[in-house]
Formats: C-alpha cells, sequence, structure tokens
C-alpha cells in the first residue's frame, strides 16, 4: 500500500540542486482549497459532540440502509442515510473525523519525533553510531507495515492505540533516513564546524543548530505522510486489523459498507469522500510545503 | 567502487540478520498454531504430540538456530497449515507477486510521464494543478474501495474485464491499474520536480538558443535528462508494489505473496510468516543496493558521502 | 522517449510472460469459495471444511444420500450389519472399485484408512469417541472388513459415513506406504469420481472426472477447479461474466442476483448461530440461571432475522438445537420453549438475581469462514443486551486468538458465537460429546453432570428408542437451563450461473455434493 518508496536512500543523499528562483509567485499562493477542507473536518473533530445530529454508535435495526434525504425513502433524521445497523452516517463521519484525523496525526508525530531523533544522532556522530543506527533503520524499512499491523492485530487484538503504534514503528525508519541525509550535508556547512570550535556540547548543536535546520523537511514529510496513514489505517480495516467497531473511523466505514456497494452505495461513498478529501488536502498542502520551503526535496 | 559494493552488501546482510531476529520472535508472539490445526475435541495430550511432532517444544534459540542454518541452504521448512514445503509456496506465489508489479509499475509509468512533464511546463497554472491533483487521487482512496468500485463496475457490470484470478492480459488491467495507479502520484512528482530543475539548465537553454523546436526541448532533450532519477526510484517502487499489494491481491483473488502472508499470519504458521518477510525484505536489499551501486557508478560523490 | 517506452515495453513484457490463458469450456465446472479451511488434502489432517472438494476425490466407506440418510448405494460398503450384542460390525464391500492409480480398493485398504484417522497424527474432528472405541479391525476377506469395538454401540456406521467428517473416507494403503504421508498429501490418490490435477494453495485446486465410476457414471464435468475468492464482490462479478458456475453469496446480496435471474440454492438450516459464554467461574453473572434466559429474553430474534440475515433466517429457541436430527430423535420444539422478545422481563430477571443496573460482559467480534455478517450481528446481539441495562463490551479479536483463550479457559464467563453446522442426530451427539464438561478437555461450554450422565449413555447404548429419549432429554434440559443464546438458523445461498441446471446441495455438514451434479446416472 505504501506509496513512498522506504529506501529513499538515493535522493536522501543526492547533492543538492544549486538553488535557483524557480519558485514564481503563483507557487506561493496558499492552498486555499487544501487548507479550508482541512480546517473544516478539524473543526468537526473538534466540535463532533455539538454538530453530530444522533449518537454515531445508537443502532436501530428497522431503519438499517436507510437512504440519504434526496432519495425518496430517505428523511431529514438521517441526512446521509444510515449504515447496516441502522446508525446515522453523517453522525459517524463527523465523529470519524475526530478518530482518522487524530490517529493519522498522532502515527505521524510519533514517528517523525522518534524517527528524527535517530536520524540527528546517526548524522551528527556519524561513524558506528551511524552503522549502527542506519542498520537497524535499514530492517524495519524492509518490513511490509501491513504485515506488522496484522501481525500486532492478531498478537493483541486490534484497537486504536495499537494501530496507531504499528503503523509508527515503521514509519519513523523514514524520518530517520531523510533528517540523517540533511545532518551529514549541513555538517560539511561552515557554521557546524564553528559551533564545534567555539566548544558548543553535542546536544546543543543537535537541538540549536542542526534541527532547526530540518524543521522545513519534516513539515513537509509529516503533513505529506498524515494522509498515508490514513489510508493505511483504512486498508488495515479491510484486513480486519484497523481501528475496530463500533469506533466511528473511516477505514472501518468502507470497509464494513464495501458488501453494499450496490444495494446501499452511500455506506460506503461519503466515508470514501471523507477520506478522499482530506487525505488529498493534506497531500496537496505537502506538495505546495516542499515547493515553498524545500524545492530541492525531490521525493518524500 | 569494488569496497563500496562489498559494504553495501554486508550492511544489508546485517539488517536482513536483525530483521530475521525480529520476525522470528514476533511470529510467536502471534500465538499458538495448534488452536487451529487440532480438533476442537483434542486432549492435552494430542497438544503435546502435535507439538512434538512439529518441532515446536523445542526451545526458542534451538528453533531460532535451526531456522537460521537451514534458511541458509534456502530450506525455510514446511508449513504448517498447508503442510507443503514454504519454499514452494514462495516459489508459486512470487512469480505472480512480481508480474503484478511488473504491470502497476508500467501503468504508472505510462500515467506519470505525461502528467509530470505537463505539470512542470505549465508549472503554477491550472494544468500543473490539474495533474497533481489527478496523480494525488490514486493515493487518497483506500485500494481496497477502488478495487471493489472497479470489479462491481467494469468487471459486473460492464463485463469488459476478469474479475479476478490470475489469466491471461485482461487480467491483468484491473489490479495493475489499482496498484499502479496508488504510486502514480509519487512518481509524477520526481518527474516534476526533475523536469523544472532540466528545464532551467543551461543545457537546455542552449538547445532553445540553438533554435530547437519547444516540444522537441521538452519531450527529448529535458526528459532524458529528468528520467534518471525516476529510473532509479522505480526501482524501489517495484519493491513496493511487491512486498505491499495484500489488499489488491485480496480483493482480486490474486495468489501473490501478500495473500500468502495474510493467510500465514491469521493462521499463525510461523514457517511462512518468516519465509515471506525475509524474501521480500531480501528483494527489496537486492534492488536498492543495485540502485546505490548505479548511483555510485554515475556519481562518485555518493561514495564519500556514505 | 525512447528509453521510457522501452522500459515499459521491457516490464509488461515481464508481467505477460508465460501466463496462463484462461480457458473454460461448457465441460468444465468452477465453483468460486470464500474460504478454504486449511488447503490440506490429507484427509486425517484437514478437519471437516475440507469436505466440499475433498469428497469428490475419496469414496466414504459408508455413503449417504444428499438428504443425508445413510445409503448402499453411494459408499463403498454395500451392507453392514451388526452382531447380536452390537460389538462387532460387518461390512461387506463394492467388488471392483478402483484407486485413480489403478489399485483395487480392498478390506486392507478399508482397515489401514481407519487406523490412519484415530492414529497419533491424525487431527480429524471425531477420531477421538472412535479411539476410544474400537477394540480391532479384522478382514477377513478382501471384501469382508469386520469392527470390534470394546462396548456394545450403534454409533459406527454413521461416524464412518460421509454425513460427518472425514474419518470415514477410504485411502490406498499401498500408494501412501509407497510415497508416504508428506507425498500423499501434495498428490493424493482415491476413488471418487473425480481424481486430483493440481493446488496452487491460496488460489485453486482443480480435479478432473475418471471416464466412468460406479456413483454417477460417466462424469457431466470433465474437470471440476474449486477458486478461492475471498471477496463477495469479485465473486458476484466472476459469476456475473460466466467465469465461475457456482459461489456463496452473502444473504444480503440474495435479492439483487435473484433480480439478474441467477438461480439461488439454499441450503435451509445449514447452521444454528448461536451466542455462548467460555465457562463460567463460580460467582460469574452467567452462572445464574435467571441471567442467562434474561440475555435470551434481551433478543429479537425475528428483527435480526430479517434485517441482519436478509430474512435468510429463522428465529431458534434452544441450544446446540441442530435441527437435522430433529426428525431422527424425535424432537419437537414447542410453543412455550420459544422466547419470546420480552426486555421487560428480562431486566426483571435482571434484577431477581442481583444484577438490577446489570454488569459488563464481554462479547467477542471476529469473521468467521462462511459468516460475513457475523461483526455486525455481534454488534446488533451487544446492542440488544445493553438495552435491558447489561454493559457489553465489544473485543474484536481473530478467531484463533478467541478460540485459544477459550480453550486455556482464560477468559471465563465471556461471549462469543459461532455457526454451528447442522447435522444428524449422530454428528450432533459427537458434537455434544465434545462440548460436555471434561477434565481433560478443553473445549467444554456447558458443565452440566445431568447432561454429561445422558450423554455418556448414549454411546453405549444400542436401542435407537432409548437413544431418542436421552436426546430429546438433552435437550429439553439444554433449553430449560439456558445453556446459551440461540439466536438463528441460517439459510445459505449458494448463486449458480444460469446455465447450471437442477442441483440439490443437499444437507450434509460441509458437504454440497457437486458430485450429484455431475452424474450422469440421474
Amino acid at each position: 500500500m505504501s506509496a513512498e518508496p522506504t529506501g529513499g536512500a538515493v535522493a536522501d543523499s543526492l547533492p543538492a540542486a544549486p538553488a535557483r528562483a524557480r519558485t514564481g509567485a503563483r507557487g506561493r499562493r496558499l492552498p486555499v482549497f487544501a487548507l479550508s477542507i482541512i480546517g473544516a473536518f478539524v473543526l468537526a473533530a473538534l466540535l463532533a459532540n455539538v454538530l453530530s445530529p444522533a449518537d454515531p454508535e445508537e443502532q436501530s435495526l428497522r431503519q438499517r440502509f436507510t437512504p440519504p434525504v434526496w432519495d425518496e425513502r430517505g428523511t431529514w433524521k438521517h441526512v446521509l442515510g444510515t449504515d447496516r445497523l441502522g446508525r446515522d452516517l453523517l453522525s459517524r463521519i463527523i465523529w470519524g473525523s475526530r478518530v482518522s484525523l487524530t490517529a493519522g496525526v498522532l502515527t505521524v508525530l510519533l514517528a517523525s519525533a522518534f524517527g528524527a531523533g535517530v536520524g540527528l544522532v546517526a548524522g551528527y556522530h556519524g561513524g558506528r553510531v551511524d552503522a549502527a543506527l542506519m542498520r537497524i533503520t535499514d530492517a524495519t524499512m524492509s518490513f511490509p507495515v501491513i504485515l506488522l499491523a496484522l501481525i500486532l492485530a492478531v498478537t493483541v487484538g486490534p484497537s486504536f492505540v495499537n494501530v496507531v503504534i504499528a503503523i509508527a514503528v515503521i514509519l519513523w525508519a523514514r524520518y530517520a533516513r531523510v533528517i540523517r541525509g540533511q545532518v551529514l550535508t549541513l555538517m560539511e556547512l561552515d557554521f557546524i564546524t564553528q559551533a564545534r570550535i567555539a566548544g558548543a556540547s553535542a546536544a546543543r548543536i543537535i537541538l540549536r543548530h542542526l534541527f532547526p535546520n530540518t524543521l522545513n523537511t519534516l513539515m513537509v514529510l509529516v503533513t505529506l505522510q498524515v494522509g498515508y496513514v490514513i489510508i493505511v489505517e483504512a486498508s488495515l480495516s479491510f484486513l480486519g486489523a484497523g481501528i475496530p467497531p463500533p469506533t466511528p473511523a473511516w477505514g472501518s466505514m468502507i470497509a464494513e459498507g464495501r458488501d453494499f456497494v450496490t444495494s446501499a452505495w452511500w455506506v460506503s461513498f461519503f466515508p470514501g469522500l471523507a477520506i478522499l478529501l482530506v487525505v488529498l488536502a493534506f497531500n496537496l498542502l505537502g506538495d505546495w510545503l516542499r515547493d515553498t520551503l524545500d524545492p530541492k526535496l525531490r521525493q518524500l | 567502487m569494488a569496497r563500496f559494493v562489498l559494504a553495501r552488501l554486508v550492511q544489508s546482510l546485517v539488517a536482513l540478520a536483525i530483521l530475521s531476529v525480529v520476525v522470528f520472535v514476533l511470529a510467536r508472539a502471534t500465538g499458538d498454531p495448534l488452536h487451529l490445526i487440532l480438533p476442537m475435541s483434542a486432549s492435552e495430550e494430542d497438544y503435546a504430540n502435535a507439538r512434538r511432532y512439529l518441532g515446536l517444544d523445542r526451545p526458542y534459540v534451538e528453533q531460532y538456530a535451526s531456522f537460521v542454518s537451514r534458511a541458509l541452504t534456502g530450506d525455510f521448512g514446511t508449513s504448517l497449515r498447508a503442510r507443503r514445503p514454504v519454499g514452494e509456496l514462495i516459489a508459486q506465489r512470487l512469480p505472480n507477486s512480481l508480474r503484478l508489479a511488473a504491470f502497476a509499475m508500467s501503468v504508472s509509468l505510462l500515467l506519470a510521464f505525461p502528467l509530470g512533464v505537463l505539470a512542470a511546463v505549465w508549472k503554477g497554472t491550472g494544468i500543473d494543478r490539474a495533474a497533481q491533483v489527478i496523480a494525488v487521487l490514486g493515493q487518497s482512496l483506500p485500494t481496497f474501495w477502488v478495487a471493489i468500485v472497479l470489479i462491481e463496475v467494469v468487471a459486473g457490470r460492464l463485463q469488459w474485464l476478469p474479475a479476478g484470478g490470475i489469466g491471461g492480459f485482461t487480467s491483468y488491467v484491473l489490479p495493475g491499474f489499482t496498484l499502479g495507479w496508488f504510486v502514480v502520484a509519487g512518481m509524477m512528482r520526481l518527474l516534476r520536480s526533475g523536469m523544472l530543475e532540466v528545464l532551467d539548465s543551461e543545457y537546455v537553454k542552449l538547445a532553445r538558443v540553438k533554435g530547437v523546436v519547444e516540444s522537441r526541448v521538452v519531450w527529448v532533450h529535458a526528459l532524458k535528462n529528468a528520467l534518471i532519477p525516476v529510473v532509479t526510484f522505480a526501482g524501489i517502487y517495484f519493491s513496493i508494489l511487491v512486498t505491499t499489494a495484500i489488499v489488491v491481491e485480496t480483493v482480486f483473488a490474486w495468489p501473490g505473496l501478500g495473500r500468502l502472508a495474510y493467510e500465514a499470519i491469521s493462521s499463525r504458521d510461523f514457517p511462512v510468516i518468516q519465509a515471506v518477510v525475509l524474501t521480500t525484505a531480501a528483494i527489496v536489499a537486492v534492488i536498492n543496493l543495485s540502485v546505490d551501486c548505479l548511483y555510485a557508478f554515475i556519481d562518485p560523490r555518493i561514495r564519500y558521502v556514505r | 522517449m525512447r528509453l521510457a517506452i522501452g522500459i515499459v515495453a521491457v516490464l509488461l513484457a515481464f508481467a505477460l510472460g508465460a501466463s496462463p490463458a484462461a480457458a473454460q469450456g461448457k465441460s468444465d465446472l468452477t465453483v468460486a469459495l470464500s474460504s478454504f479451511s486449511t488447503e490440506v488434502l490429507d484427509p486425517v489432517l484437514g478437519g471437516h471444511v475440507v469436505k466440499y472438494y475433498m469428497s469428490l476425490m475419496f469414496d466414504y466407506l459408508v455413503g449417504v444420500t444428499p438428504d443425508g440418510q445413510l445409503s448402499r448405494d453411494t459408499g463403498l460398503a454395500t451392507r453392514w450389519e451388526p452382531s447380536s450384542d452390537h460389538r462387532r460390525w460387518t461390512f461387506y464391500l463394492r467388488k471392483g472399485v478402483k484407486f485413480h492409480n489403478g489399485d483395487e480398493v480392498t478390506s486392507e485398504d478399508v482397515k489401514f484408512s481407519l487406523q490412519r484417522a484415530i492414529g497419533k497424527r491424525s487431527t480429524t474432528g471425531y477420531a477421538g469417541p472412535l479411539r476410544a472405541l474400537f477394540a480391532d479391525i479384522e478382514t477377513p476377506a478382501p471384501d469382508r472388513l469386520v469392527i470390534v469395538t470394546k462396548d456394545p454401540t450403534l454409533i459406527i456406521p454413521t461416524y464412518l459415513s460421509r454425513s460427518l467428517s472425514t474419518e470415514g473416507m477410504i485411502l490406498p494403503k499401498k500408494y501412501i506406504e509407497a510415497v508416504g504421508d508428506d507425498a500423499f498429501a501434495q498428490k493424493p490418490v482415491g476413488s471418487g469420481p473425480f481424481r486430483f490435477v493440481e493446488q496452487v494453495t491460496g488460489s485453486h485446486i482443480k480435479l478432473a472426472a475418471v471416464d466412468n465410476h460406479w456413483r454417477i457414471g460417466v462424469p457431466r464435468f470433465k474437470t471440476v477447479t474449486f477458486k478461492l475468492v475471498p471477496e463477495e464482490t469479485t465473486r458476484i462479478a466472476l459469476l456475473r461474466r460466466g467465469e465461475v458456475d457456482i459461489a456463496d453469496v452473502s444473504r444480503e446480496r440474495v435479492k439483487e442476483l435473484e433480480r439478474e435471474a441467477f438461480p439461488i440454492h439454499f441450503r435451509r438450516e445449514e447452521a444454528i448461530l448461536t451466542m455462548w459464554w467460555v465457562l463460567p467461574r463460580d460467582g460469574q453473572p452467567t452462572k445464574d440461571k435467571r441471567v442467562r434466559e434474561a440475555l435470551n429474553l434481551a433478543v429479537d430474534r425475528n428483527e435480526v432475522a430479517q434485517s441482519i440475515f436478509a430474512g435468510h433466517a429463522d428465529p431458534a429457541y434452544v441450544p446446540l438445537g441442530l435441527s437435522w436430527s430433529y426428525r431422527d430423535i424425535g424432537f419437537k420444539v414447542s410453543s412455550e420453549m420459544q422466547y419470546p422478545y420480552d426486555p421487560a422481563r428480562a431486566k426483571k430477571l435482571l434484577a431477581d438475581a442481583g444484577f438490577a443496573s446489570g454488569f459488563p460482559l464481554t462479547v467477542h467480534a471476529y469473521q468467521l469462514p462462511g459468516l460475513p455478517e457475523g461483526k455486525a450481528f455481534a454488534e446488533a446481539i451487544a446492542g440488544y443486551w445493553q438495552k435491558i441495562g447489561v454493559q457489553p463490551k465489544l473485543v474484536p479479536v481473530d478467531y484463533p486468538a478467541f478460540r485459544k483463550s477459550w480453550f486455556d479457559r482464560a477468559t471465563p464467563g465471556a461471549v462469543g458465537y459461532y455457526n454451528v453446522a447442522n447435522r444428524d442426530w449422530i454428528g450432533t451427539y459427537a458434537l455434544l460429546e465434545k462440548q460436555a464438561y471434561s477434565k481433560s478437555k478443553v473445549s467444554d461450554t456447558v458443565n452440566d453432570p445431568e447432561i454429561d450422565g445422558m450423554i455418556e449413555q448414549v454411546m453405549r447404548q444400542t436401542d435407537k428408542e432409548k437413544i431418542g429419549v436421552l436426546m430429546r432429554n438433552v435437550y429439553t434440559r439444554l433449553r430449560s437451563e439456558h445453556y446459551g443464546v440461540p439466536v438463528v438458523y441460517l439459510h445459505s445461498p449458494y448463486a449458480a450461473a444460469k446455465t447450471l441446471g437442477k442441483w440439490n446441495p443437499g444437507n450434509v455438514m460441509y458437504d454440497f455434493f457437486i458430485d450429484e451434479l455431475a452424474s450422469s446416472k440421474r
């Protein structure tokens, strides 16, 4: 499922292209579409208890598969219709934005914090530390993320926390690779050498000099990967290892609704639309950030 | 150069060794396969018998040692579920996975080329944004949903293409497209940024000055140069496609490695879990290694960076 | 650009090189199934669910008709009789039957097969009781076999018939002894109407017809292929395109397929879907009879049948009430046995039992083969229980993990569900025998000395009337003690191609008689 190459070894160490004024004014224009979609869903997530018209877990078998309101059998009580247990889809999507966005953001934050730490330490120290850390990174990267999540799910049972951990445990390696590559380049630069000569401690150099210079890259990666994590979670739901019901997560909603694509299309369509919009928005925002902040990063 | 290759080779082997321990432990953490093999009425004695028969009663260290020493000779043991040699199971599935990945790769290249070039040439315009959206769309939908909708519409309703299973050319189209579209975005980004860089270079400027037709500048001179990173990343993408097609394989009933891994995990089939993970990791390692060597060959500076 | 075209061309060539073409003629039958079980082609290792394809490759010692009656025409035994003390069962074998490798089937093969079925390596479902019962197997003539038992019994013919599991499948002694167990499992040889051609695990199993078979004549199909297609949408699309002839489908999609005029064959009451709890400890709520009754009264069975199972299910009221056995033992579900939907009384019962404010109840939700509605079902039942004040907690696990914690008795009192395959009285007895409490076994769900005593007597009882009384009493007690929450009988739909013709999938567990469909004798 991964769209990102895990073995980004090459690009990370590609010599940076000479900076040129390539990014025209138009490229820098704020991605209004992406930002407004993300904003809307974040709002929905924060205000789920206010916005949601019904209890997302309240089932009513007699009302199962009520179509959306514009269908002649639809009702205003369930604007987007109901699922196979008669739960209100709109409410589930609103609450689902809280679950899915939290899962996406939390996973990426965990992974990036750990991965960046490893990358900074490895890149700064070099030598044996670097070699050891990078071999662990390589091993991690070659473990397919979905397989690990499946193993965790059958071992300790699928849950929100386990899904976040399973994805983060694999994802950090990419951050470690990319950040290490950047640190190696930075270490060649004069200001680091000067800081060393001035007697700054390793921790100080890493935190005050190296880390701030990798922030742009981190931001781009984080943004691009929130969407990726949401998609991976959905795939895990399909395989029965995602965030489990009755918790409303978009992935499991689509997975549950997939058998009714013909008989009750709305059950999987609306959560699918929600995922599409959010992931698209994060990807477009990430692309824009990269163009703006760090045009040298060609592949993240 | 030889030293560089050797060093990278050793690094890959070390990573694989680490992975072998991890997957050995993780596989055993999933539970007891005997609960699935033995009938409900089995007694404690039946369990003890079966455990001895399958070699699961030995200490973990011993089991690991025999797993590694046999794996080095290419013997991954016998599947606990299917009672067949694991090597045979892998040999049946791997070619199917590789073929599907190759097809998906072609699909994504065919989509990424025009999109990437157009986006670069028309940078910042509506065309650029439209191309980006088309590419990113494939990455923004869960593949299983795309697959099911395709099957329902293209195979079930229109009946244009087979719905699942492996067969002739037509059976590759739907799974290949589903999988391929998913990675278009990454490849298109590469191509776009590569093109932007090249279009701005002295080399292209020179071509323009010399009066070469613009379309030729773009599609021949510039693209040729923007291709190199794409080609190297293509290798990596390929390995991703092989390792992570579980979902697509499930929906399309495609007998590949991913599906094998899924079945192995759900039946706690330790030898198969170990073999699949290590095989895929080895493929990734081989591809990365060759790409790195290729790069080091092209650009000697890399040898010093690493 | 040329480079790019070159890369794509090479990749495409690689992708398509050596891919086999899919050819399907009219004489080939393809069956798409959502699950294949273990895919082991050795009857003593496979478990029952492999019967779907294995019963085409092997003959049983005792045959059955598609509706589960023992038959002298469809098994290797043309007749069988007990001695007057019911300790010696003599089977007379059909003459001239050959294995696919040309060897003749003799009583030695039967003896070998039965010993193998109850041997140490065997993991079949019902080897246990046979192992306990068998004293000796004699082969006085190539066409005669005598099974000597330690106790008088009536169960032998059914246990070795096609109506149960795989113990009665007859295997070639010489072949297995020559090639070994492992080679046999990879290239099985039987005497059934179809012989093994190839197996790609996780993909398909292909069989080819023999020229002429004593049971079905010249088979109507040259090949039968079983395809593993886990995803429902894909199975249906394959059916629409004519790539498969039979597919198991979910109840939810029956209406849609019927609208398109695909014949749907139902296996009525194929399974009883039951909520049950792992043997509770003392002091746990489900140890209290009133609580068990309350949990039963809280469920609206009709609503579950109509909504979750799209009307292709009927309410069930007797725990483990395998209705195909009712006819054999003369059992009838009386109207007072039927649980009404009565949440008010359920609440009162809970209050009487001292749980007025409910209690936490762990409900496991997992996917079972053949039950796509499983998780929705678990969620729905948990919802009903919530309405009477119980606090159900849905715990998603995969089934093997649940089964482990159940066998390890790690989750006493926790609730799970199971679609127990329906079967005749001996099958039912065999199942009850497994479920009954015993220290040496791990699968118990009922701990009731009275029931254990009755079950103990059945195996050694040789008077059919008395067996009937015992079995009826077992059922009556299971119901009156509320040992479980039986919810519905499931009717399982199999969609067929429009060209398939008449087919009776029968009612024998884990079998749907593709060989009858292939018969030219009908």
